[in-house]
């Protein structure tokens, strides 16, 4: 791999015209990689272009490595500066390339894309985020995005479920957050036999047991980002606790290949997931097919 | 009202030469007994008039099966823009006027699709009025009469042809047609008109349109998809013959020294297995039953909230390309529209 820094170049003219294919990617230097839990690692870019500064909670970035080919990753960060990070577990084609890299090699970024978590309708409001697994690189988002502009939101409140206890990400910063009390942390595992952050209780069980005990309000926003599965146990436990469907966020899973409403592959019902989500109010996916997790029947969450 | 002409028949020769003044000429030839195919021809006794259906909808030339759009090496990444020849095609039916008015709509909105856009700017198209055979049922989608795809439309009234121009494109080529071309009379009128009314009359397949959605909604649990499914093979022949179906793949091509290389779009079809597949192998779609009914919906309302448009245009090419038989969009929407109707008299009568 290269190791400078070109600029994508498309003709002149055809840039002055507008008419710049919305395939082609700007180049970003991979510049750290950290060790979370297992698989997941937090791959951090530089000489990123300048647009994606303006990315907001929940929105994602089509990450390309030459050669493999293009995966959309969430942005997990709050404010993106200088530099971009993307929390990526090992699991598919691209994303096992990526692991091949040296620092200083070049990948291929595009976006932000789709439409992310509301945080302006959130102000004012008191908001809980639940996540599940790596469901919580999304959220991270939102949390930041929140405790950044801390003094326009009420109550915050982060659920966050996995399997096994030393798979939670972001431990160092949940442990920050737990001692700063910007907001309310609630962790459970199915499995917690082993747990190496000491200082981080996580109870036993799931999320649906956590929205039990943070004693959420009917007037909270919701955003949640976590595996199909959970959703809809998620949802029902809230509703459950007098919180409306419009006060319900999801972020959906798709395999969004262009980004820009083109490509067909994250289609769901009359929406393309990349362009008017990922992230959805629970309204919205009403009475729509195939919307969080298949059998064959209807989907009604 | 628009400005009309006629074009005897026997002055085609000389239609077809100011054709090829603009650029390569591409029409309907035969390529076997029974089917057909866009082809580049040089003179007009290649066309097939005649011809129905083409095996693959003109959406080839504007968004071909595979296209680089980006190259890289060890320097940059490129956009890719071919030096394009001008197209003409001619001949192109209203069902495919349709839907290329359709693909102009999906690769204009939003972000704009460069490579699209660009290729259909580099064409004039000429539609070609038809008459229906069995299959056809562009009347019951509303693509039975061409609104849009086309910068003129030659209409068949036996002598001559009745032609209409619908872009500036299209009146720039009548003015440099003028010499052959007559003004359209009242007589040249009525008797296009008539053609149309022939037209309308000959349809012998098709159904009701005005409750698709409510139909698709009302029996998606029908056992009729399950028996679609079962006989579904997966294999894809519906989706690149359908004049919308527009899903694609990026593939990459890497360099033998792997710092150089290129970024494709290849067709990709819905009804993959893997067309829904995301990351840990969780499928959306994992049976031929779910990709067939989400085809199915897609065509007849699914784009309906996307699009404001059914991307079914009656062309009848799944019908006659699927092996399984089971693409007979206009059978299985009148089973479920008979299935629906029963139903409402069950509720009618509690």
């Amino acid at each position: 791999m290269p190791e400078n820094n070109s600029e994508s170049k498309c003709p002149p003219s055809s840039c002055a015209a507008n008419t710049c294919t919305a395939y082609l990617p700007t180049r970003a230097i991979l510049s750290k990689v950290t060790e979370m839990a297992y698989d997941n690692y937090l791959f951090e870019f530089e000489q990123i272009d300048p647009i994606f500064s303006s990315c907001l909670p929940g929105q994602f970035v089509e990450l390309w490595i030459p050669g493999v080919g293009e995966s959309p990753i969430s942005v997990c960060s709050g404010r993106v500066g200088g530099t971009l990070p993307l929390l990526i577990r090992k699991a598919g084609r691209v994303t096992k390339a990526l692991f091949d890299l040296k620092l200083g090699d070049w990948v291929g970024l595009r976006g932000p894309y789709g439409y992310g978590f509301p945080v302006e309708l959130y102000k004012g409001q008191n908001v809980c985020m639940i996540a599940g697994g790596l469901g919580v690189a999304p959220l991270r988002s939102v949390w930041q995005y929140l405790i950044n502009h801390r003094q326009d939101y009420g109550r915050l409140v982060l659920i966050y479920g996995m399997k096994h206890s030393d798979e939670i990400l972001f431990a160092d910063e949940l442990m920050a957050l737990r001692q700063s009390h910007e907001l309310e942390l609630f962790l459970a595992a199915e499995d917690v036999t082993v747990c190496h952050i000491a200082n981080l209780d996580i109870d036993a069980g799931r999320v649906t047991d956590l929205i039990d005990v943070a004693e959420l309000s009917s007037d909270m926003q919701v955003a949640i980002c976590g595996p199909p599965v959970m959703y809809r146990f998620a949802v029902e436990s809230l509703r459950r606790k007098g919180i409306a469907d419009e006060r319900i966020w999801l972020s959906l899973e798709r395999h969004m290949k262009c980004g820009i409403g083109k490509c067909g592959h994250c289609f769901i019902g009359g929406k393309f997931a990349c362009q008017e989500g990922p992230v959805f109010q629970v309204t919205e996916l009403a009475n729509m097919h195939e919307v969080i997790e298949y059998p064959r029947e209807k989907i009604q969450i | 009202m628009q400005k009309s002409f006629t074009l005897p028949k026997s002055d085609f020769d000389q239609f077809f030469s100011l054709l090829g003044q603009m650029g390569t000429v591409y029409a309907a030839v035969k390529v076997s007994d029974q089917s057909f195919a866009f082809r580049a021809v040089q003179s007009a006794s290649e066309i097939a008039f005649d011809a129905i259906r083409t095996i693959l909808p003109p959406k080839k030339f504007f968004y071909p099966p595979s296209e680089t759009l980006i190259t890289y090496d060890k320097d940059g990444i490129y956009e890719n823009q071919p030096e394009l020849e001008f197209k003409v095609i001619f001949g192109v039916h209203p069902c495919d006027l349709a839907g290329l008015g359709i693909m102009d709509k999906i690769f204009a909105s939003g972000h704009a699709d460069s490579h699209y856009m660009r290729q259909r700017e580099a064409s004039f198209v000429i539609g070609h009025s038809c008459m229906p055979d069995k299959h056809c049922f562009c009347q019951s989608m509303g693509s039975d009469c061409a609104k849009a795809g086309y910068d003129i439309f030659l209409t068949d009234i036996n002598t001559d042809y009745f032609i209409e121009a619908l872009t500036p494109a299209g009146d720039e080529f009548i003015a440099l047609a003028q010499p052959i071309l007559a003004s359209a009379t009242e007589k040249d009128h009525e008797r296009n008109h008539n053609f149309w009314e022939t037209r309308s009359a000959a349809f012998t397949n098709g159904f009701s349109s005005g409750n698709l959605k409510v139909t698709m909604e009302g029996e998606w649990d029908n056992k009729l998809w399950d028996e679609l499914g079962e006989r579904c093979l997966s294999c894809g022949s519906c989706t690149p013959v359908c004049p919308t179906c527009y899903c694609f793949d990026l593939v990459d091509i890497a360099g033998l020294n792997n710092d150089s290389g290129s970024r494709k779009r290849e067709w990709d079809s819905c009804q993959f297995t893997g067309f829904a597949k995301v990351s840990g192998d969780f499928n959306f779609r994992p049976t031929p039953v779910d990709r067939l009914k989400f085809w199915y919906r897609h065509k007849l309302h699914g784009f309906d909230d996307a699009y404001a448009d059914k991307t079914c245009v009656g062309c009848g090419r799944c019908t006659v390309s699927c092996p399984s038989g089971i693409d007979d969009i206009v059978a299985v929407v009148k089973a479920l529209q008979v299935s629906s109707a029963a139903k409402n008299v069950e509720v009618s009568d509690a």
